[in-house]
């Protein structure tokens, strides 16, 4: 492969790209993500070539594995081109007929078809599914085309023009204020301006200047930084390209979870094609400017996503935040201004490059712009990653997008921002996804974590959770976030326990306003957000839980309490025998009956009882 | 540029030199903010967080430890303000309620206005302040110590818990640990532990004196000879 060095030699290598994928009749786009891995898109993929290959189609059928598509409820997807036909949930054993029926003959197969579960209309093309509809796909939409492992799939689409336009026809001063324009704000869950950032540490003294990528995402249930480096990794690095050459950075990093295997890979396999090109080195596009991108693997500890802690983790030291009065931007990896940016930070980059700093100011609200990507799980019909103008509400998010409840209990709360956000009721399911928004209700955007909560749900039980985890993430360095994590999970515990008083709540309000007024980092600031936002919007299950030692939800087993309704009870035995402890006792055809002293009231009984005799209180 | 900087703190305007932390500043000016991992001669980390001050910035406030910021020109510091006093009285009730067995932490309690402690005590023996791992490491060079795990597992601990041959015996880190002097009526046993606050009846006289009390050099009482702090014996009052 020749280099580039002009915006010709770029749109020459494009346009013979899409010369060459114009001599295809048809595009067979399967997700490979890792939510349609786990499906086993893999063996229809296999499946597929092998069938191509039997029918020696292989010169008129193009196969693309791409990166997550976003419906992964669905998995494994494909998306026959053109047409825009969508299937979902593949099997192997149904590529014979695809390949007969759909790629050959035209005819479309009605069992493969997306079923919209209001309606039950089964819908053919995947723009008109209201999951995909409903959203505004800027950086996940370029996942379906590109091949991530094929530079050129990314260059055909018009990728790297970001780049040549920024090398040849402007100056630094001029990419830092095209941004800030733009309205930008951090994707990682901080918020901060990127182009003042960028521009703070272009003007920070000291040689040479890094930027750095992280990809560090660690939050339980987020994956969009993960589907963004695993699909697209060349945006990634053309928005570090332009924001290295905005900065004057010489070096770059991408600090990568080792956990995302895929990522790592695909990262690895695209600076190495991107070097190869001539687009990262020395005199990148014969120009001055030279620039290198290493992959760093993650340490393996959620706080090394902060941007101090993570720095340290680059530096080879143990990876705890430090204080940040001086910022990173001054001082950062090797004390050496650095500017750090998320995934989908950098990846917004080359389209605000390339369309222009008002088109993305066009989007969203007055202090948020753009579009944000979120993952949105829980009690959801349609889990996936969604991405969406900011200043969407929530309630479109949950029911326009994401469908509605998945069990058809009524949805209670949504946990927004990852661990550290806070639950909002659903009454305030109106409230727009805007940075000051969310935080002025007691959650955050963070890094786009989504968890749908239904009437099931204990929400002081959903607040043990997220302190668990946050207890067992933090890194332990300072006092509030240590022994205030452990003090507010014991008192949490109590409370569900049945030891809970009114004074105890009180406490743990206090500590919670302590931890997050004191902490060292981020991680502690935030980490009482689940806390706080759950005594402030659901107190009266706290009280219930303290007042009347009961659990509303029926969650907290100390608060719960297991009993055979004698009127449905038949004696059929089924419970007798699916109880794990032998707790139940009874003769066949009697009624039976729950020995409390050895219930642990794990809810098995229930679950097998046909009649509904098993009664929760 | 000049070799002085003026900021103000609590009001007051506070000279000091280039490169002093606020935490400094204060406390050679008299106006205590109570601390406990902070010392002189090595680099300030800032976790206990009992020094942290809201710094007035372009008219919003951002809290931060004292000990960690460095004075600046201009600089606007409110160290006593009632969310500090509030969060910083919280924190110092945790400390003792994790190890009451410190005169050092038991002082800090009462000196934060501590009344009573809601928390049931645990009576451990260390509250991962660091002096002694920051002494071996930056003072002594020495590298004997260091912090093993992650969250409520870190813990200091020698090499492969054995003394390594490198330790230079010096002692610094005893003699500098916050929980080698127990409270005046000797060591608690476990279940047996209370919050002292005897000494509130000399504290309350200094309290006439706003922002300039006796107390201000609290949290390294416990320092007795301060030799290993890199001060000289007769700068500690």
């Amino acid at each position: 492969m020749r280099t580039i060095a002009c915006m010709e030699d770029l749109e020459k290598l494009a346009e013979q790209k899409r010369k060459e994928n114009r001599g295809y009749s048809r595009t067979v786009t399967l997700c490979a993500g890792t939510g349609c891995c786990a499906s086993g898109c893999l063996s229809v993929i296999k499946a597929l070539r092998e069938e191509l290959e039997r029918l020696k189609l292989k010169e008129k059928i193009k196969i693309r594995a791409t990166g997550c598509h976003g419906f992964c409820e669905q998995g494994p997807l494909m998306v026959i081109e053109p047409g825009n036909i969508f299937y979902c949930r593949i099997k192997p054993e149904d590529i014979p007929e695809i390949v007969a029926e759909t790629l050959q003959k035209d005819r479309l197969i009605e069992r493969l078809m997306y079923t919209d579960p209001s309606s039950g209309r089964k819908i053919a093309c995947e723009a008109e599914i209201p999951f995909y509809k409903a959203q505004d796909r800027t950086v996940l939409g370029q996942n379906k085309l590109v091949d991530p492992c094929a530079v050129g799939d990314y260059i055909a689409n018009g990728g790297y023009s970001a780049l040549v336009k920024v090398l040849t026809s402007m100056k630094p001063e001029e990419v830092i204020d095209e941004i800030k324009r733009s309205g930008l704000r951090g994707r990682g869950g901080g918020g901060f301006p990127a182009g003042r950032q960028w521009e703070y540490c272009r003007q920070a003294e000291g040689e040479p200047k890094y930027v750095i990528c992280n990809a560090d995402e660690g939050d339980p249930g987020a994956y969009m930084d993960r589907s963004v480096l695993e699909g697209n990794p060349h945006v990634v690095i053309e928005g570090m390209l332009i924001g290295a050459f905005a900065i004057g950075a010489k070096h770059g990093f991408i600090y990568v979870r080792n956990e995302y295997p895929l990522a790592v890979e695909h990262s690895k396999i695209a600076v190495e094609q991107a070097g190869k090109l001539g687009l990262l080195g020395t005199n990148i596009l014969g120009t001055d400017f030279s620039f290198d991108i290493k992959i760093a693997r993650g340490g393996g500890a959620f706080v090394c996503g902060e941007s101090t802690a993570l720095m340290a983790s680059l530096e080879g030291m143990v990876g705890e935040p430090r204080p940040k009065d001086i910022h990173t931007t001054d001082k950062g990896f090797k004390d050496l201004p650095t500017n750090l940016n998320n995934v989908e930070t950098w990846a917004n980059v080359p389209f605000i490059i390339n369309k222009g700093s008002s088109w993305f100011a066009s989007k969203g609200t007055s202090g948020s712009k753009g579009t944000k990507i979120f993952a949105l799980t829980g009690q959801i019909r349609n889990t996936g990653l969604v991405e969406i103008s900011m200043g969407t509400t929530l309630r479109e998010i949950i029911y326009d997008i994401g469908g509605g409840s998945a069990t058809g209990k009524k949805i209670k709360a949504v946990q927004t921002g990852g661990p550290s956000g806070g639950c909002l009721p659903e009454e305030l399911f109106d409230l727009p996804v805007d940075f000051e928004a969310l935080a002025e209700a007691g959650s955050m955007v963070g890094s786009g974590g989504m968890v749908v909560m239904d009437e099931d749900t204990c929400m002081v039980d959903v607040a043990r959770y997220f302190l668990e985890f946050l207890l067992d993430e933090s890194c332990g360095k300072c006092v509030p976030c240590r022994i205030g994590l452990s003090r507010m999970l014991e008192i949490i515990k109590d409370i569900t326990e049945g030891r809970g008083t009114e004074e105890k709540l009180e406490l743990l309000k206090d500590t919670a306003e302590t931890v997050s007024v004191a902490s060292l980092c981020a991680l502690g600031k935030t980490a009482p957000n689940p806390v706080l936002s759950t005594i402030k919007y659901f107190r009266s299950e706290y009280e219930a839980h303290i007042k009347k030692k009961q659990c509303p939800a029926g969650v907290c087993r100390e608060l719960i309490h297991y009993s055979i309704d004698r009127d449905k009870c038949t004696g059929c035995g089924v419970c007798l025998t699916a109880c794990p402890h032998e707790a139940i006792t009874g003769e066949k055809g009697k009624v039976h009956r729950i020995e409390d002293d050895k219930c642990r009231k794990c809810g098995i009984c229930g679950e097998a009882c046909k009649f509904g005799a098993i009664k929760l209180s | 540029m000049s070799e002085y900087v003026t900021l103000t703190i609590n009001g007051a305007k506070v000279r000091a030199p280039r490169g002093t932390s606020v935490l400094d500043a204060a406390l050679d000016y008299g106006i205590c903010i109570p601390h406990l991992c902070h010392m002189q001669g090595v680099i300030p980390t800032g976790v206990c967080r009992l020094c942290i001050v809201e710094v007035i910035e372009k008219g919003r406030s951002k809290v931060t430890t004292s000990c960690t910021l460095e004075a600046e020109e201009g600089m606007v510091i409110l160290a006593h303000t009632d969310k500090i006093l509030k969060a910083r009285k919280n924190i110092a009730e945790m400390l003792v309620a994790e190890a009451p067995n410190s005169r050092a932490i038991q002082d800090i309690a009462l000196k934060c206005g501590v009344k009573d402690v809601r928390y049931p005590f645990r009576n451990k023996d260390c509250v991962l302040c660091g002096r002694c791992v920051r002494a071996c490491t930056e003072i002594w060079r020495s590298r004997s110590l260091g912090f093993v795990g992650r969250g409520e597992q870190r813990h200091v601990a020698l090499p492969f818990d054995e003394r390594p041959e490198f330790c230079k015996r010096c002692n610094a880190c005893i003699d500098l640990c916050p929980m080698t002097i127990t409270p005046c009526d000797g060591p608690m046993k476990k279940g047996e532990e209370y919050f002292c606050g005897k000494c509130e009846s000399q504290l309350s006289m200094s309290e006439d004196f706003v922002d300039s009390c006796v107390w201000c050099r609290l949290g390294e009482g416990f320092d007795v000879t301060g030799r290993h702090a890199g001060r000289k014996q007769e700068d500690k009052r």
